[in-house]
């Protein structure tokens, strides 16, 4: 079965919180408000079901930034609205030094309202991290460079990748876990982006020879990386949607090649995370910037 | 491992992780295979650097190989040193602070740099042994891929920096991506050890201590 990407949403319930909102989320599918232009509020188009998988991805964050708090604000109302579990995090978690100050200004503070409201965050390194993050607590990444968890609700595994150093070990173990793996949705997710736009960075096509059979293979049907600084999503690329979130924290205006043909969707002028739920077959998606939009939405039907 | 080379190789290396790179140096230095399976998601391997001489049981290995143990050898008494000086500090847990994290990469880096006071280049990197991975590097990058490996590589590679044996890696300088073509054509290292490139400099990377073990200048070809 190929992977299925729908754009439009039209079928979900529209969740508008307003701006400042503070309240917990809403119950299973209710529509808050309807939807009026109000040019701070928050519009979600996900279903927020109460049985869903709900997860963030944010990456390329670790800069102290004003930009980068005002994202972990917006993405703190997203949670009151869409209480996500857990934030997966592909790569460049801290940039430049790495002293304890850094975990905190760089991490801790900005995060700290969704770190308080039970949020778990689950790191993969990125070229700017040092390998000791592996022993963070916060990053729950179990003293190891790649690993693998379940998530709590739906069928659905993820992996965690280090895309700077892919020795053989690591290959033949991400085969292993794939392969002894009943999970439906199998979601790898790391640095390096198989296909971006990037102009400055780009596909690394090397890193996509070795990973792109596996997930072919073993029926991927979604992939989450960075390291390009913009967000993007592709077409299909062999039935597997790619999605490059490399926006938490650093931008680079006006990166995305249009030319690549690869692009379905992508946003190189604000920062931005994606928020993701999971239920069944179906995964939903929204991209929400700084300036608390949703700048691409859909869903994707897993291959089987 | 399967050929008697490898099996020459290995005696006396056995329980050592190196052992099994310095095997896969002599047998003509293909990568090792996956544990499970043979099909297509293992990357193509880096082209082989000098044929190996015909395995005779008792029989020295290639050149290639006798090169590469010197290094290996050394390796592996930088790691045990290594875990010799860790196994005096606090043990790292998996739920640790960032104060905890840091208190025990400096205490490890300065234990090690006191105890190597005075290393220099080419401590690790034997000479024979970087004239053998100098013509791995030169042959993987001269293939067809070659130019994409380096682009690879260079990504965010901060050029021409000043470094020193023994000194921490510079906080501000990204770790350069080793592409796993490169990497398979490379010793296998232990766990605390990793290969990467600032510049064309191909360094020996104490990844726990975040100091440099060693270095080959400019082992990347121009």
């Amino acid at each position: 079965m190929f992977t299925r990407v729908s754009a439009a949403a039209g079928a979900l319930l529209l969740l508008v919180i307003p701006c400042g909102s503070a309240s917990s989320g809403p119950a299973d599918g209710t529509v808050l408000q309807a939807a009026q232009p109000a040019p701070a509020a928050l519009a979600l188009t996900l279903p927020n079901r109460a049985d869903s998988l709900k997860f963030a991805v944010l990456g390329d964050f670790g800069t102290a930034s004003r930009e980068q708090y005002e994202l972990a604000a917006v993405m703190k109302r997203v949670h009151d609205a869409f209480p996500y579990e857990l934030v997966i995090l592909v790569g460049d978690n801290l940039y430049g030094s790495e002293r304890p100050q850094d975990f905190k200004k760089k991490f801790e503070i900005p995060y700290k309202p969704l770190l308080d409201a039970g949020v778990k965050f689950y790191a993969s390194l990125g070229n700017h991290d040092a390998r000791e993050q592996r022993y963070y607590k916060l990053f729950n990444m179990d003293g190891k460079l790649y690993y693998t968890f379940k998530g709590s609700k739906q069928s659905v595994r993820f992996y965690a990748l280090e895309s700077t150093y892919m020795d053989p070990d690591q290959i033949v173990w991400f085969e292993k876990e794939l392969r002894g793996s009943d999970s439906d949705w199998k979601i790898p997710y790391f640095h390096h982006p198989p296909y971006s736009s990037g102009d400055r960075h780009g596909s690394d096509a090397r890193l996509r020879e070795v990973l792109e059979p596996l997930f072919i293979k073993f029926n991927v049907s979604v992939v989450f990386t960075g390291h390009d600084h913009f967000y993007e999503r592709t077409k299909p690329q062999k039935d597997i949607v790619y999605f490059v979130v490399g926006s938490g924290g650093k931008l680079r205006k006006g990166n995305i090649d249009k030319s690549s043909g690869i692009t379905a969707a992508g946003n190189d002028t604000d920062y931005a995370f994606l928020a993701a739920e999971v239920n069944g077959d179906e995964m939903w998606f929204n991209a929400v910037s700084r300036q608390a939009k949703v700048i691409d939405s859909g869903s994707i039907t897993r291959r089987k | 491992m399967g050929c008697t080379m490898c099996r020459t190789v290995l005696r006396g290396f056995a329980a050592l992780p190196v052992a099994a790179a310095l095997a896969l140096a002599a047998c003509n230095r293909t990568p090792p295979p996956p544990a499970q399976s043979t099909e297509s998601a293992t990357p193509a391997p880096a082209q082989p650097t000098a044929q190996p001489a015909t395995p005779v049981e008792g029989q020295p290995v290639n050149a290639d190989a006798r090169a590469l143990e010197g290094m290996l050898q050394r390796i592996n008494d930088y790691a045990a040193l290594h875990k010799k000086l860790e196994d005096t500090l606090p043990k790292l847990s998996k739920e640790s602070t960032p104060e905890e994290i840091d208190r025990n990469q400096r205490a490890l880096a300065r234990l090690i740099q006191q105890d190597r006071r005075g290393a220099k280049p080419g401590d690790i990197f034997t000479a024979e042994a970087q004239v053998v991975i100098k013509a791995l590097l030169a042959r993987v990058f001269a293939g067809p891929d070659g130019a994409a490996l380096r682009a690879s590589i260079m990504d965010e590679n901060p050029g021409k920096i000043t470094l020193g044996v023994n000194s921490r890696y510079p906080d501000a300088v990204p770790l350069s991506t080793v592409p796993p073509q490169v990497l398979q054509g490379l010793p296998k290292l232990p766990e605390e050890m990793e290969f990467r490139f600032i510049g064309r400099h191909l360094i020996l990377m104490d990844v726990h201590a975040h100091i440099i073990a060693d270095l080959i200048e400019n082992a990347l070809p121009a």
